[in-house]
């Protein structure tokens, strides 16, 4: 591990991206992933530690336009107790209920479960079948710049996104529930809440008159990275939530995944689950 | 202004059963209380170990040389440096620093003492191990294979031929010529004819798994020699009279010299009953720095150099007729020992007596062998063995009692013990509210109705199903007969405001001992908690005690503490009957004052006559001393004998839904029923019992430490998950009062029987709901998925014996 | 050896100025540099909430942050809830409920405690449990742990 040779506390985002630009950063929002990781020697901190905590133009949850942009470092604490995230994305506000603990909720912020890029974040699943995208800010040449991503293609592998270097996470843009907008999550574990989920579920659509259309299907845990569920999605679109349609989703579901065996579940568990919960979900929004 | 004075008599009033506060609770809520973890001597050091990267290996060459040149490191040792280090634990086979070898990945190779943890773990990154690697035994059945590789084989010379050792030489220097630890064999009764007798006989194998105890305060020592080589430790040990005595051993020391002071502890479980290598070696670096050394674990090396509990693979057979008696038991287990063997191979001491003596059983036989493998090894855990034994016999009670169609409650009621029962194994059941316990906590979960009902319901649509299941145990309540004794010293004085400070041998905890003892004092001397002081954790100061184990502390030290007060209320009763002219028997302790006894109308204030004792008589008065054994004794060759004065019984409902989508099942109620002799402080022992239920419950569903052939796959609260808040069930205890002729104001010891029925109950009533019995624990949602689908590999034990060719 | 970093904070209503390593935890700055040893390490991954400190009144795991992010913000361990009136009546229920038995986890858990009833006065027993769903405990079962915090909850208006 190299040692730290400067640690910044940079107040704007020009100064921050700025400061990304010279490259050999390690950036620190809540530090709740970012401390045991180091701690425990499977992340090694660069040479400059860069906390971005400082920095206003990156808090906040606002309407913009037809979309909600939540900044970066807003807490998951925060976008549970916002009344616009209670209002038009109560699936983000129930995945935020599912996350760790109070305290965990309190100091660790939404870019940072997005930067981090487990397979297993809490709150990936539900943004990807919310259609959100990433915001990133960099300054290549002596201006700022942004860019947006679509937070289903932002993910590599794991802990990897298409974020380069130079470039901060600034904000999550969510384009605004269409009328009839229906989304569901769903956190497999024995506890409320402080559990790496062995397998997470997202499912949203519009709901019109009984059909299906706009589905999005997006499964956590399964796979390196965070995925959408093209063929499942498939099952899904222009359907009614008849007792077949289930079961043909269900199963597609099952068979699109493929996830590994490992300490909290093997690879048959995991698609069993996939399967049931897809199920389980899509039975109580038909029954809704 | 004094009340009593006013009103001129002092109403009889009893601190028994009440709700005491915690006498350390307000410290420990502000947090005040000083940990180990807490304490910095001056000069103080920090000690950190290297512990294996293999296995199971042959060590080649260790190099400290770049450890030893790092700034700020003062001390590195090996096994080469301390050539006279003694084997440690219950066998002697067990050498704190390995030296030629390691056999498990906890095994101890270096250590460092440095100005700070973090140069210490840099040095340790330092130090270069060779390895050569060895075959590893993970599975206990492989280790009884013939050619099995030997985790301890005798030692050869460098000529390749046995090493003559001295007669009796311990097992860490002569090695052994097979992979067995220990053997127990019980036997009463004529199986062969019992098993003529039975109607129907059940045979299945059980498995139960490692968990560890997870202690909230990870382990800790602080070791210190001064100038004239007397030792000092501050140490979290359960057992500190014992540990004095072992250690004087280790190190080639005389007892006297050695001090054990005991700060308090952050939990201990029975994980602090033996003494292991940390603690040795912290000890020899503090010898060889001359300055105090502190060695305090993270949460990762406490999960990996910890004990478990220990894992067992269980065949059971038993029997009965089809009026629902029971005929026999034959039981074989196969004990993991791990890589050394600590107190976790000895749990069938308590297994065996689940086994002969729960139920009236005329027949029983037990066999145990417990083998070396490279796995983590097991230590003592809060039931002892009782868990794992448990487990098996109330599954097979629910399953015979479906089989011959009797309802599983009266089935129990059939063969349940009764007071003045001696069972083939000879244990004497003075006090015994075995069958209250069954009925009570049956009638208070509507055990009978709900049974009946969640089997009618199993096919029912929607994916949750009920279940409610049943089990009780049996477990020492009155100290248990392990050492040539198993008593307390309790040293009582009281100074001239009639304060007393109470010094026992007895150590806290955190179970609530020192409110427990202080009360007993106060009913016989007629004064409030807040009067007594507890001195109990100085080797230097108090009396000799065996230590925290084995559910003894409130029993044992309780009836010693009880015979210190009443000796001391003798001689202030004499005392005033002298100086105010009546008769002693006419006198009595109450409200801080000698009162009349039968008007309690106060004769003098007791704090005034203390004074005036301490200013006009001899002091002989405020000094006084008991030591309490109890009347049990050792088992015989055949491990009979009546161990334990009392013995606790209890009963527990635990009722589950399992959705059997996902196979979660989770706890909803348990009721339990338990005899714990006598309720003496009411928020003590729901807390402990409290406690203990969820400990099960942790045992049962959540808690798993995954060991891979010899790796520890989950040393983290992450992934190894211990029951958190909102997954607790709701608790209905009720406490049978059988008023133990022995216990101190009839009360028996309870420390452990909450945990013990827990995952027993939990299995049947994951049958009730379902259908399905689970052999193997735990219950994760994935095994009884599984299990519910037919995908559960059930236990088979293959060989429990060496196998010969 | 490790880069060092001048901080300033407000601690339990006091101004400190200390110097930390950059890669230290709050929690081993409070334990180790400042000298307040009530808030525990019991597993230094945020599971188990030992640790668990008030940040601009919120609570957090201090071995999840880094010291120097504690510059400029005003922290509140339990030696501070000790000190202060509005919290006796949190630790006397602990006291009188039997919340309490080892003991290493009751520091973290207070604090925890005392947050909960600042967002929540109003909690019933489930939103207690929700809430303290972060902070492990060995001895008690947790039930005493929730009767103390309701009853403070109540005793609190």
């Amino acid at each position: 591990m190299t040692p730290i040779e400067q640690y910044l506390a940079p107040a704007t985002l020009d100064e921050a991206v700025g400061i990304l630009q010279q490259g050999e950063v390690t950036i620190l929002a809540g530090g709740t992933d970012l401390m045991p990781q180091s701690k425990a020697g499977r992340l090694a901190i660069k040479r400059t530690l860069m906390n971005i905590r400082r920095i206003p133009e990156l808090k906040g949850i606002a309407l913009d336009n037809d979309a909600i942009r939540i900044g970066a470092l807003t807490t998951i604490t925060e976008i549970l107790n916002d009344p616009l995230v209670k209002e038009y994305l109560p699936v983000l506000a129930d995945a935020c209920d599912h996350f760790a603990s109070d305290q965990i909720r309190n100091a660790g912020t939404l870019g940072g479960n997005i930067g981090n890029a487990s397979p297993a974040g809490d709150t990936l699943v539900p943004l990807i079948v919310l259609d959100a995208e990433v915001e990133l800010a960099s300054k290549p040449n002596g201006s700022v710049t942004t860019r947006r991503l679509p937070l289903a293609e932002f993910f590599t592998g794991p802990g990897r996104t298409k974020r380069a270097a130079n470039e901060l996470l600034t904000a999550v843009r969510i384009p605004l529930p269409k009328a009839g907008h229906v989304a569901r999550f769903f956190k497999f574990g024995t506890r409320p809440a402080l559990d790496i989920s062995a397998i997470s579920i997202g499912i949203a659509g519009v709901i019109d008159n009984g059909v299906i259309s706009n589905a999005r299907v997006a499964f956590g845990a399964v796979a390196p990275t965070p995925i959408r569920a093209a063929r499942t999605e498939e099952a899904l679109e222009g359907r009614r939530l008849d007792e077949a349609t289930i079961e043909a989703v269900a199963s597609a579901a099952r068979d699109e995944v493929n996830p590994i065996d490992d300490v909290r579940a093997t690879a048959w568990y995991r698609k069993e689950l996939i399967h049931n919960m897809t199920k389980r979900i899509l039975d109580h929004v038909a029954q809704a | 202004m004094n009340v009593a004075e006013k009103t001129h008599f002092i109403e009889a009033d009893t601190l028994i059963g009440k709700r005491i506060q915690k006498k350390d609770a307000p410290e420990k809520a502000a947090g005040k209380t000083r940990y180990i973890q807490d304490m910095v001597l001056p000069g103080q050091l920090h000690a950190k170990i290297l512990r294996s990267s293999r296995v199971h290996a042959r060590i080649v060459s260790i190099d400290t040389s770049a450890a030893k040149a790092l700034p700020g490191v003062h001390v590195v040792l090996t096994a080469a440096d301390v050539p006279d280090q003694q084997p440690i634990g219950v066998a002697r086979d067990h050498l704190p620093l390995k030296g030629e070898r390691v056999r498990s990945l906890r095994d101890e190779i270096a250590a460092v003492a440095a100005d700070s943890e973090e140069i210490a773990e840099a040095a340790l990154k330092l130090i270069r191990v060779e390895y050569e690697d060895l075959p590893i035994i993970s599975d206990p059945q492989d280790a009884l294979k013939p050619g099995a590789p030997l985790i301890h084989p005798e030692p050869h010379g460098a000529d390749g031929k046995h090493l003559h050792l001295k007669p009796n030489a311990p097992i860490a220097f002569a090695g052994k010529p097979d992979n067995i630890a220990m053997q127990f064999d019980y036997t009463h009764g004529d199986l062969a004819q019992a098993e003529a007798e039975s109607d129907v006989v059940f045979e299945d194998t059980f498995k139960l798994h490692y968990v560890t105890h997870c202690c909230m305060g990870v382990s800790g020592i602080i070791a210190e020699f001064d100038a004239s080589g007397n030792l000092l430790m501050y140490s979290n040990t359960q057992v500190p009279f014992l540990h004095k005595r072992e250690f004087a051993e280790y190190l080639h020391m005389d007892p006297s010299r050695i001090r054990i002071i005991q700060p308090p502890i952050g939990g201990g479980f029975g994980s602090k009953l033996d003494i292991y290598p940390f603690e040795v070696i912290c000890i020899f670096l503090a010898r060889a720095a001359q300055r105090p050394v502190k060695m305090v674990f993270s949460r990762e090396e406490e999960f990996l150099a910890s004990p478990t509990r220990q894992p067992v693979l269980l065949t059971l057979r038993s029997g009965c007729k089809k009026d629902g008696t029971l005929t026999f038991r034959q039981v074989h287990t196969l004990h993991d020992n791990g890589a050394y063997t600590s107190w976790g191979a000895t749990t069938p001491f308590v297994m065996m007596q689940t086994f002969s003596s729960l139920y009236r059983v005329p027949a029983c036989d037990y066999h145990t062998t417990a083998v070396y493998t490279n796995n983590p090894y097991a230590g003592s855990f809060r039931g002892y063995g009782n868990l794992q034994a448990t487990f098996a016999i109330e599954q097979h009670m629910d399953m015979l009692a479906e089989a011959i169609q009797m309802d599983p409650l009266e089935f129990r009621l059939k063969n349940a013990q009764d007071a003045g029962e001696v069972t083939g194994q000879g244990m004497k059941f003075k006090s015994c509210g075995f069958k209250e316990c069954l009925t009570t906590a049956a009638e208070r979960s509507d055990y009978q109705a709900k049974h009946r009902d969640n089997i009618v319901h199993r096919g029912d649509a929607g994916p949750v199903k009920r279940g409610i299941g049943i089990a009780s145990m049996l477990h020492v309540g009155g100290g248990a007969k392990i050492y040539p004794s198993d008593g307390c010293g309790t040293i009582l004085k009281l100074d001239d405001f009639a304060n007393v400070t109470l010094i026992t041998g007895a150590s806290e905890i955190g179970q609530g001992s020192e409110t427990v003892l202080s009360q007993l004092v106060c009913e016989e001397l007629g004064l409030p908690i807040s009067a007594v002081t507890v001195v109990n954790n100085d080797t230097a100061i108090t009396p000799w005690d065996v230590g925290v184990h084995a559910s003894r502390t409130t029993f044992i030290a309780g009836n010693s503490a009880i015979g210190a007060a009443k000796k001391a209320k003798a001689k202030i009763l004499a005392a005033a009957a002298k100086k105010h002219g009546c008769d002693e028997t006419a006198l009595d302790l109450r409200g801080g004052f000698v009162i009349k006894a039968d008007t309690g109308e106060p004769v003098v204030e007791l704090a005034r006559l203390m004074r005036n004792l301490h200013f006009s008589d001899k002091a002989e008065l405020v000094m006084t001393t008991f030591y309490y054994e109890p009347p049990s004794v050792h088992q015989d060759k055949g491990f009979k004998g009546d161990v334990s004065a009392a013995y606790a019984w209890a009963t527990q409902v635990v009722e589950v839904e399992v959705d059997t989508d996902t196979g979660i099942v989770k706890m909803t109620k348990v009721t339990g029923a338990h005899d714990v002799g006598r309720v003496l402080n009411r928020l003590g022992i729901e807390g402990q019992i409290e406690g203990g239920v969820v400990m099960g419950q942790g045992y049962a569903l959540t808690e798993n430490l995954i060991v891979d052939n010899g790796v520890t796959r989950n040393p983290n609260f992450r992934d190894y998950k211990l029951v958190t808040a909102p997954e607790i069930p709701e608790m209905d205890i009720s406490f049978i009062e059988s008023m133990d002729g022995e216990g101190p104001q009839g009360a028996k010891g309870v420390g452990e029987a909450p945990s013990i029925c827990i995952a027993a109950a939990a299995a049947n009533a994951i049958y009730n709901a379902t259908g399905v019995r689970i052999f193997a624990l735990p219950f994760t949602p994935e095994a009884v998925y599984r299990a519910l689908h037919g995908k559960a590999e059930k236990p088979q034990l293959q060989a429990w014996k060496v196998t010969t060719t | 050896m490790s880069l060092k970093h001048d901080i300033g904070f407000t601690l339990n209503g006091v101004k400190k100025r200390v110097t930390v390593d950059v890669g230290m935890t709050a929690l081993d700055m409070l334990r180790d540099v400042v000298g307040l040893t009530g808030t525990k390490y019991g597993c230094g991954e945020g599971e188990c909430g030992a640790c668990t400190i008030q940040v601009d009144g919120l609570s957090m795991n201090s071995c999840l942050m880094f010291a120097v992010d504690c510059d400029g913000r005003d922290l509140v361990t339990i030696e501070g809830l000790a000190a202060d009136p509005r919290a006796d009546a949190l630790r006397e229920a602990f006291v009188e409920h039997g919340a309490v038995q080892c003991g290493f986890c009751t520091p973290g858990m207070v604090v925890q405690a005392a947050h909960l009833l600042a967002t929540h006065p109003d909690a019933d027993a489930e939103t207690i449990k929700r809430g303290i769903e972060g902070n492990l405990c060995r001895c008690t079962g947790y039930k005493k742990i929730v009767d103390a915090i309701e009853s403070a909850c109540c005793g609190g208006k």
